[in-house]
């Protein structure tokens, strides 16, 4: 009888623990895809809160023999698709559309000159691509706004010489660029494809096109009307008030601050630092540095954050024959979780679904 | 009115189902030039107007036709295109509606007979072509022109065009196309050719041997007449085992066998033919091959191109680029090929140094870098008067930040390529503190350069689908110079492939020819462990009239991909990628398929089981030096080989 009880005990503890078991959630998987300019591939990334492990390598480009150099990468708004832009062609570059579900090229649509960061706004349903156009004569250049759905370019709005951070207001309506050799900070109307503000970043305005800021980046707050440039040649942030249009904040950062993101929640400011080769995590409100984290490899470049706020996936290009890699932050710890190595010179990268 | 509801899109997860944009009017047909206004609203499945929402415009066609965001559309282009009409519903996006416009072809004005003569002689043909042209002299593409004779017993039309004189007299060619009609009064004249002096320049010849032919009309007198003369010609070849065309011939009189036999000359006006037979017999009877001399492995990294050259220390040396790697130029003792050695090594901040060229004096050698972390790729100069100890002695990036893929290097000045669609003319004169003196860019839209070759004050730029342009840099034939590049000549063919160009002035002939070699990977590029398969050949392009330039023959491997060239004497050395380092004859005259021809002297296939990627040839740039052949090999290194007899068959 004891011994029946016993065992009658120890099944259904055994059950109870086998029924806490399958209830449990599935550990969390997050993917992002990451562009490797001089090895033409990007690498979709997927990391299960220890491991972060290439899951597959997509070659990408038309030209074997040249470095091709995507760069850009955005995921569409329902996730079917995801975008990437490919900077060197003959000589202009594209925009390349892929099938999420099996990273199969389904369509192309031929930009300006080196096409880089990109946005869809979930407004207009368009795509907002800056040409970022390094090469030769630093001449205004252009904001190109494709139809995802059919891969056509509808319109080609000029904004500064070599514009970069494409990024759309939260609520779809405003595109913000920030051109690096004039200094300036762009919107343009969602809608109208217009530039309606623009804004000097350097303290002292540049002559011609030689700004001191070389702002790289422009990421919109989630929740509040505040933007936040890289002032990549002053190591420095600058918060801009959208409202007011002007800069209310500047936080003196580590070298080269290049990418920006902002936590989901608002309170967290993610930069990456180019020169210095660090991650750092600002708190917003207080317009701190709560850490500096150094990345695996030198020339830190992108960066984006997990959905839920908890992870940042940090991109850094190496140098010459390094490997790049993609360096995962733990947004609560303050500290790199994981590492993994990609192609070479990693750079762009956005969140999969 | 309303059929562009009946089309809005419906877009999951909005409010498609419930509303829709109503765009009117829904279609339209528009002039080019013409404009028009759109309206548009967005209505709820009762039909009521939707407060808070907004419409916008957009083409998918903005070079075709334009809509303003408000909807004021422009007719540009004939075609038939779509117009967006977008929502936004409380700032987030809504249904669409598609608008179709449809711009007519412009109206056809006349009809155009290309290539109808005044007069023909009975029992000769030419071939007309008709056009169809609107009001802008523009070729109306979609319509086609039918041909008809009016008296089919004076001339005689094929489907293809070609109208042949069957009797003297009168008649009407008539052209219809696009709704238009128009006419050519051709006037048919006895043939006056009673007999055909045909002769050969020679009797016998080797294949490839250019030989030219004279057929002349001769009236009952004797006499020489104007009536053209058509030649054909049919063949004995000595190889009947299922032998495919043999020969080729054109219609001035030159022939060209690809195989050894007997040829048949044809020549024919109306009803009178003559025939004359010369023999044509294998090109190379005696039997070269290339035998590897040396070999410098690179395993490690792809290896891009080579410049071999004479130090000023009487040594020969060698520089090698890599490919996709750390950014590193290789320097090599080459003296000795048998012994190549590597003596040093430079590193720049790149992953490519796709391009390695070294002065006329052996002193300066310069790099193009791509792939730099910073991204202020541009080129690099080194000191190389003691290769063994290259020094890095200037950089240069300004406007070069994007990426220099190709340069070259004459007469001080450094031709870089940039952005795409220029090259820049760097004074290198004092390398500490090069200079741009100079720019030339192709500005046709899309137009792209990939490389550049200098040669006697002439830069040869090729330019993918914009083919190969001829610019002075210093030669005095356009004017002009390193700070003033003139462009004289240019040439482009339908492929788009066009990658290098090399000049070459036939001494046999005079002939001045540009040959352009093709780059093409339509099965990818195989970066691992697996061969690659380019395709692409050569192209022959005599340039001898710089104003009408013509493509006249082919050097054409099969199943294999060209990609640098290099031409010393009448030799010529093709770099073939997976199909090895080609060696060729080019002398004499030039017309048609060299391959085909056995103008080929000999080959030769790297391979090595330790290369980048085993066993796979992939050979990047050859250059000849003293003797030998160097090449590089982008899976292998870097390679001597030398020419030799044949001896005979071996294990």
């Amino acid at each position: 009888m004891r011994l029946a009880i016993v065992t009658s005990l120890a099944l259904t503890s055994m059950l109870a623990a086998q029924r806490d078991a399958s209830t449990l959630p599935a550990p969390k998987t997050y993917r992002v895809y990451v562009a490797c300019e001089s090895s033409d591939e990007v690498h979709r990334i997927a990391f299960d809160g220890k491991t972060a492990k290439v899951e597959r390598k997509i070659q990408v480009g038309y030209q074997p023999t040249e470095i091709e150099g995507p760069h850009g990468l955005t995921v569409g708004p329902n996730g079917e698709y995801w975008y990437l832009s490919i900077a060197h062609g003959k000589p202009f570059g594209l925009l390349y559309k892929y099938r999420t579900s099996d990273d199969e090229l389904v369509g192309e649509c031929e930009l300006g000159m080196f096409p880089a960061t990109m946005q869809i706004s979930d407004a207009t349903g368009l795509l907002y691509c800056v040409n970022f156009n390094l090469h030769g004569r630093m001449l205004p250049s252009t904001v190109s706004i494709v139809d995802p759905e059919e891969m056509v370019e509808v319109a080609r709005t000029p904004t500064g010489p070599m514009p970069h951070g494409s990024r759309v207001s939260p609520d779809g309506l405003f595109h913000y660029s920030c051109a690096m050799m004039s200094g300036h900070l762009f919107e343009i109307d969602a809608t109208t494809f217009e530039v309606v503000r623009d804004l000097q970043l350097d303290v002292e305005p540049p002559e011609g096109h030689q700004s001191v800021a070389k702002p790289t980046w422009v990421q919109p707050h989630p929740t509040k009307r505040l933007a936040y440039c890289a002032l990549n040649g002053k190591a420095a942030v600058a918060e801009v008030d959208l409202d007011k249009w002007v800069v209310v904040r500047r936080f003196q950062t580590d070298k080269g601050p290049y990418n920006l993101e902002v936590t989901p929640d608002g309170e967290k400011l993610i930069v990456t630092y180019k020169t210095a080769g660090k991650i750092g995590v600002w708190d917003i409100e207080s317009g701190k540095e709560l850490a500096a984290i150094p990345s695996t490899r030198g020339v830190t470049h992108g960066v984006v954050v997990s959905r839920d706020g908890r992870y940042a996936f940090v991109t850094a290009e190496g140098k010459g024959a390094e490997p790049g890699v993609v360096d995962v932050v733990d947004l609560r710890e303050l500290k790199k979780v994981a590492s993994v190595d990609v192609g070479l010179q990693a750079g762009g990268i956005a969140l999969g679904h | 009115m309303w059929a562009a509801a009946l089309i809005a899109a419906a877009i999951p997860g909005l409010r498609a189902q419930e509303h829709v944009v109503r765009v009117t009017p829904a279609e339209l047909t528009l002039a080019v030039g013409q404009k028009a206004q759109l309206k548009a609203e967005v209505v709820d499945v009762g039909g009521r107007p939707v407060d808070d929402a907004q419409v916008f415009f957009f083409s998918r066609a903005r070079r075709a036709v334009s809509v303003s965001r408000e909807g004021e559309l422009l007719a540009r282009k004939p075609g038939t295109h779509t117009v967006i009409a977008r929502a936004r519903i409380g700032g987030k996006r809504g249904p669409q509606a598609t608008v179709t416009v449809t711009v007519p072809q412009p109206t056809p004005a006349k009809v155009a007979l290309r290539g109808a003569p005044k007069q023909l002689y009975a029992g000769t043909t030419v071939r007309v072509q008709g056009e169809v042209l609107d009001e802008n002299d523009i070729v109306r593409d979609d319509l086609s022109v039918a041909l008809a004779s009016s008296d089919a017993g004076i001339a005689s039309i094929d489907a293809f065009g070609q109208v042949t004189a069957v009797a003297p007299g009168a008649f009407t060619l008539s052209g219809t196309g696009g709704g238009l009609t128009t006419e050519s009064k051709i006037q048919v004249l006895a043939n006056p050719v009673r007999k055909i002096d045909l002769t050969a320049a020679v009797q016998t010849a080797r294949t490839g041997d250019v030989i030219r032919f004279r057929a002349t009309g001769l009236d009952g007198n004797g006499a020489a007449t104007d009536v053209p003369v058509h030649y054909s010609f049919y063949a004995a070849p000595d190889d009947t085992l299922g032998n495919a065309a043999t020969g080729q011939i054109q219609q001035d009189g030159r022939f060209v066998a690809e195989t050894p036999g007997l040829y048949t000359i044809v020549a024919t006006c109306g009803d009178v033919t003559a025939r004359t037979t010369v023999r044509c017999s294998q090109r190379f009877p005696q039997k070269k091959k290339l035998v590897k001399v040396g070999h410098g492995l690179v395993a490690d990294a792809h290896t891009s191109d080579l410049w071999v050259w004479e130090g000023i220390d009487g040594r020969d040396y060698c520089v090698t680029g890599t490919w996709g790697a750390n950014g590193d130029a290789l320097f090599w003792d080459v003296t000795d090929p048998s012994r190549i050695e590597q003596i040093a090594k430079i590193t720049v901040d790149a992953r490519t140094v796709n391009d390695v060229k070294v002065s006329e004096d052996g002193t300066l050698c310069v790099i193009s870098r791509e792939g730099a972390s910073n991204r202020k790729n541009g080129i690099v100069a080194i000191d190389v008067r003691d290769p063994r100890n290259p020094k890095i002695v200037s950089e240069f990036n300004d406007e070069l930040t994007g990426g220099v893929h190709n340069l070259f290097i004459d007469q001080g000045h450094v031709y870089a390529l940039s952005a795409g669609r220029r090259y820049d003319v760097l004074n290198f004169q004092n390398a500490n503190a090069p200079s741009r003196v100079g720019t030339f860019q192709l500005f046709e839209p899309g137009a792209s350069i990939h490389d550049v070759w200098v040669t006697d004050g002439v830069a040869f730029s090729s330019n993918w689908r914009y083919g190969v342009r001829l610019v002075d840099v210093g030669n005095g034939i356009a004017g002009g110079s390193p700070s003033n590049p003139v462009e004289f000549a240019k040439y482009a063919y339908p492929s788009g492939w066009n990658h290098a160009a090399f000049p070459f002035t036939s001494p046999d002939t005079g002939k001045f020819y540009v040959f352009a070699g093709d780059e093409a990977f339509p099965y990818g590029l195989n970066v691992e462990n697996d061969p690659t398969y380019p395709r692409g050949w050569i192209h022959i392009i005599d340039f001898s009239n710089l104003k009408n330039p013509q493509e006249v023959a082919r050097y054409e491997v099969p199943e294999a991909g060209t990609h640098n060239l290099w031409i010393d004497g009448t030799t010529l050395y093709v770099a073939y990628y997976n199909g090895g380092l080609r060696v060729v004859d080019i002398s004499g005259d030039l017309m048609g398929d060299l391959y085909r021809q056995g103008r080929e002297i000999a080959w030769f296939l790297p391979t090595h089981p330790k290369g980048k990627v085993a066993n796979a040839p992939m050979v990047w740039g050859p250059q000849p030096h003293k003797g030998h052949i160097f090449f590089s090999d982008w899976n292998s290194g870097l390679w001597a080989v030398k020419l030799v007899d044949d001896k005979g068959r071996r294990r």
